[in-house]
């Protein structure tokens, strides 16, 4: 290598790094309590569920169509948006709402919510809890609630929205040429040193140096993948958008300009979620949403259905029933792009492992965090020095036989 | 360890010089290789053994790093390191 590809190096390191470090700061620090969100809740707030029925094991669950005529019972004239079964609870959750056009228009008023959801125990068909209804004072908000939603949105969006999850998908990505770069860097500075050296009896700026290398070495792959992973997992609007566009758009072609039928005519919910289940084989069926829902069809239930597998657990695929009928109109496995979000999903949020993942994850973290911390004294303390003297004050030799030439070159 | 080899070819270095070059690549390459190794274990198997080795993988760049944290400052006229 020689000297001007290293200064170049130096060069894209130092703005690279610049530019990401405030905000890596800020996913870093913020990360942090997101990792442990559930048992923050539960410790803070505590679990507000009510107790579920003992009931011997291996009772069937009710049909979901006797839940879906209790739904309607409970609110006449309204109609029912969704029905999810719970993942690790005997619950089902249906959403409802006054009618489409009223959700729709929600959008327009930040503080009015018209969907509201009832859940049911899957195996009794009784109402266990309802959501808070719009006209009740709203639940005095914890400080639980407040903090963790503040380091939620600052992680994700910066509370920019579409917009902050660009820039800090870009961020992403500028750390990631970071890293590169600092490998670089580091291959070259480290050839006298034997790995994890820390010279503690020389300049301080050596010990920062040497330390910002030592964490970074340990940490450069796990820094890569999240950071590379919270890049895609930030694209996942226009993804989905690209998808919506595209395939989806092509699928609810023939059906784009019908009517939403009437709910009181639609077939069996039961019967879609086990006509999905045959057409996914393998798959379990998380959730239906109703004909008529935004980016669905007009007349088809559309049905959530993931891997049974422990890695294809992670990817879904919809299967459309088309609600008039109750027959099958198709099972649509996601393209390339969208599978390729959904196994970077877990990998950027560290939660496949159990807590001690969990807590491996957090160390990592706060490594990265000293990585950013030292690199960042590296550059105050030596800011007015020229990029020359500096990489000399770091240990570099500039005057290697083969750098000779760039050199003269170079200072002409 | 580093009286291995480097894995990555490393620019030839001046044969007069008076200090000795180090094996940059080892330790930093088994690192990521168990980084890599911890990360996809867990994801591939979610089961008893493979989340253990998992743990077990992603815990070794950590504990490397307090181990050479430890040396560098129990040792200060020394420059700490694994050799």
């Amino acid at each position: 290598m020689t000297t001007r590809t290293l200064r170049r190096w130096f060069v894209v390191h130092k703005w690279t790094s610049l530019i990401c470090t405030l905000f890596l700061l800020i996913v870093c620090v913020t990360g942090l309590p997101l990792l442990f969100s559930k048992q923050i809740w539960d410790t803070f707030v505590g679990d507000d569920d009510p107790p579920y029925e003992i009931l011997p094991p291996g009772t069937p669950n009710a049909s979901l169509d006797v839940i879906v005529e209790k739904a309607r019972a409970l609110y006449p004239g309204q109609i029912i948006t969704s029905v999810n079964p719970d993942d690790d609870e005997p619950a089902v959750l249906v959403s409802m709402a006054p009618s489409w056009q009223a959700l729709k228009d929600d959008e327009n008023y930040p503080d009015r919510h018209s969907g509201h959801w009832i859940k049911f125990d899957a195996r009794t068909a009784r109402v266990l809890e309802q959501s808070r209804p719009a006209t009740e004072p709203k639940e005095p908000r914890t400080w639980t609630g407040i903090i963790m939603s503040i380091c939620n949105r600052l992680h994700v969006s910066l509370f920019a929205y579409l917009p902050g999850r660009l820039f800090l998908g870009l961020m992403g990505g500028v750390f990631v040429a970071s890293l590169v770069s600092g490998m670089v860097l580091y291959g070259r500075f480290m050839k006298r040193l034997p790995f994890g050296s820390v010279r503690r009896d020389r300049a301080s700026r050596l010990t920062w140096l040497d330390l910002h290398n030592l964490l970074g070495a340990a940490t450069l792959v796990w820094a890569t993948v999240v950071g590379f992973t919270g890049l895609v997992n930030e694209l996942q609007t226009p993804l989905f958008g690209l998808w919506r566009v595209t395939d989806v758009r092509q699928i609810l072609k023939p059906y784009a300009n019908l009517p939403v039928p009437s709910q009181d005519h639609l077939s069996s919910v039961q019967a879609a979620f086990d006509t999905a289940a045959r057409a996914a084989p393998g798959n379990e069926v998380t959730g239906l949403s109703f004909p008529g829902a935004s980016f669905g069809s007009p007349v088809h239930y559309v049905l959530w259905t993931r891997g049974a597998t422990p890695l294809r657990a992670r990817l879904y695929t919809p299967v459309l029933v088309d609600a008039r009928t109750g027959e099958l109109t198709g099972a649509y496995p996601m393209p390339w792009y969208l599978r390729f979000l959904e196994i970077s999903r877990p990998l950027h949020f560290g939660d496949y492992g159990g807590m001690p993942l969990r807590i491996l994850w957090a160390l990592l973290d706060v490594v990265v965090i000293g990585v950013l911390v030292s690199g960042l004294v590296l550059w105050a303390g030596k800011r007015k020095i020229a990029t020359d003297a500096r990489l000399r004050a770091l240990g570099y030799d500039l005057d290697d036989v083969d750098d000779v030439p760039a050199l003269v070159e170079s200072t002409r | 360890m580093n009286a291995l080899p480097p894995e990555i070819p490393m620019p030839s270095l001046p044969v007069s010089t008076s200090r000795h070059p180090v094996a940059v690549w080892p330790w930093p390459i088994t690192l990521g290789l168990l980084t890599i190794f911890g990360l996809l274990s867990a994801l591939l198997g979610q089961h008893g053994v493979w989340l253990a080795l998992s743990w077990a993988a992603l815990s070794i760049p950590l504990i490397v790093t307090v181990i050479c944290l430890i040396r560098a400052w129990r040792r200060p006229s020394s420059k700490g390191g694994l050799s």
